[in-house]
């Protein structure tokens, strides 16, 4: 045997391949259900988690298929080919290996959206479509400006703000654009997104420059180059806010293969948080909002912080819990 | 890092990771907005996304609101820190009214926010059907939408069989 191939057979994890099973079976006989079944059995000798949400996702995919549920009837009464087959094998392969479903299937819904999702991009989790919720609930500021200008820090997939421009209201069409600025680290896969929900990047997209913001080598930018796009109604952010001493404890799906910079906050989860905090008050319009989202103990830290910091001219309007009943956003406004 | 077409100023050299990308949209409104949806708030932390069938067919019916504190909703996903410290898939609302005790699940779509929504609507249909019987509005309109199908379906047979019949003169037409 070679010795590649012997190597490679010590790295993959040691899965007789499926048609290896089936030698007895014809391929012909492989329905969406069988397979479904099949790869949720190996995921869960393995431990893999979700084992049977994993299969059915991998297997619907191949398929064409959202959800298990939404595989047409007649697909799913006939067997896969042998195209589909091979595909499911290389995906169930990958997720052996603790590659998070998304990055395998490379999209994600958010909301009504479905997003690219290519590594290192990060997986939008579910809390925040409820930050997007928030922000249209209580973010009355931005509801009633006739030209409303959102900062984005830290867009990622380009999830929350692509949410919050649909349905932003309609009447602010008459005056012309909409103005959004998003701070982030990654371009590529956000503009794929923005083409995706039916934007033209060649014109309405548009780099306009790069800065630093919160580089502890570098002095930070004046948020005076922010000045041109004018006083902001509402900055929101979801940023990287993970205590760096609970990095190693995440699962290999989030550890091994999402970018580090998206999740570690530093030793109190609050780098990035302290960082908008200090430059909202200057670039918010008095009465601006700011929606983050955050650690369920941020925002116990968040208001002492900006106790001992009066200079930060903000105040905490309000917290508010996700679905599990956990403290996660915060909503403070410029006083 | 990929440079985006268009009109782009080239853009500093990169000193990772603290470089960030300010990104500016010129959106004309109306180019992008195919069917705007609305948003409804069910609490403040349950602010869900009505689609806009949904709020089609529950705006022609007179269906009673549910109330927030009436429902007990679960999660499959687990137990976990939440947020950015978890990646799960699985996004399995269930959920219950506790006055009826009816209980529906609703993993249709890869939002859990979406489910969230959609099992809201299933359990308010659900609880029509429980409380007013065979007077229910929902219960009327499917059974009408039931007996168009089968009158649709009646008519294609129908058209099917009349076009064999038309086929089979034409052919012994020829025949002769
Ligand atoms: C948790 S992700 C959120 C992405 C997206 N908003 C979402 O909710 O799916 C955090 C994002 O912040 C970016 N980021 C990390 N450090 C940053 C910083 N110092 N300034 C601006 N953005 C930062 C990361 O690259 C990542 O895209």
């Amino acid at each position: 045997m070679h010795k590649t191939s012997i190597m490679l057979r010590r790295l993959l994890v040691n899965v007789t391949p499926f048609w290896v099973h089936q030698r007895g079976l014809r391929t012909r006989d492989m329905t969406p259900g069988l397979l479904v079944s099949h790869w949720q059995k190996v995921f869960q000798d393995h431990q893999i988690p979700d084992a049977q949400d994993s299969s059915e996702i991998l297997v619907s995919h191949a398929l064409g298929a959202k959800t298990f549920r939404l595989i047409p009837p007649a697909l799913s009464q006939r067997p896969v080919s042998d195209h589909q087959l091979q595909r499911i094998e290389r995906m169930g392969q990958q997720r052996l290996q603790r590659v998070p479903v998304q990055y395998i299937i490379e999209e994600w819904d958010f909301l009504d959206m479905t997003l690219l999702m290519r590594p290192p991009v990060f997986i939008p989790r579910p809390e925040t479509e409820e930050l997007v919720g928030l922000v249209l609930a209580d973010g009355h500021n931005l509801l009633s400006s006739w030209e409303p200008r959102i900062l984005e820090v830290g867009c990622g997939s380009g999830a929350v703000s692509l949410a919050l421009l649909q349905r932003l209201p309609q009447r602010s069409a008459p005056r012309g654009t909409l103005r959004v600025c998003h701070l982030s680290l990654r371009v590529s896969s956000r503009i794929e997104n923005f083409l995706n929900c039916g934007f033209n990047c060649s014109s309405d997209i548009y780099q306009v420059f790069l800065f630093c913001l919160f580089n502890p080598s570098h002095p930070p930018d004046p948020p005076e180059r922010l000045r041109p796009f004018g006083l902001i109604d509402t900055i929101v952010s979801n940023p990287p806010y993970i205590f760096t001493s609970d990095m190693s404890q995440l699962d290999p799906e989030i550890y091994r293969y999402e970018d580090h910079t998206a999740l570690d906050g530093g030793p109190d989860g609050m780098d990035v948080i302290k960082g908008i905090l200090r430059l909202a008050p200057r670039l918010l319009k008095q009465d601006g909002d700011v929606f983050l989202e955050g650690d369920p103990r941020h925002p116990e830290m968040l208001s002492q912080w900006l106790t001992r910091n009066p200079s930060v001219q903000l105040r905490l309007i309000s917290t508010v819990r996700d679905f599990c009943k956990k403290q996660r956003f915060v909503h403070l406004r410029r006083s | 890092m990929v440079r985006t077409p268009g009109p782009c100023r080239p853009p500093p050299p990169m000193t990772a990771p603290s470089i960030f990308c300010l990104v500016k949209g010129r959106l004309p409104w109306k180019a992008w907005i195919p069917g705007r949806r609305e948003m409804k708030f069910l609490y403040p932390w349950t602010s869900v996304i009505l689609s806009q069938a949904a709020e089609k067919k529950n705006d022609s019916f007179d269906l009673e609101e549910l109330q927030e504190t009436d429902l007990e909703e679960q999660f499959v996903r687990g137990h976990g820190p939440g947020g950015q410290a978890t990646n799960k898939t699985s996004n399995c609302v269930v959920l219950k009214h506790i006055p009826s005790g009816i209980v529906v699940k609703c993993h249709q779509t890869r939002s859990l926010e979406i489910n969230r929504k959609k099992a809201r609507d299933i359990l308010q249909e659900k609880i029509d059907v429980f409380y007013k019987g065979q007077n229910s509005d929902i219960l009327k309109q499917r059974e009408e939408l039931e007996r168009k199908k089968q009158e649709k379906r009646k008519k294609a047979r129908e058209n099917l069989e009349r076009k064999k019949l038309l086929k089979e003169k034409q052919l012994s037409e020829e025949g002769n």
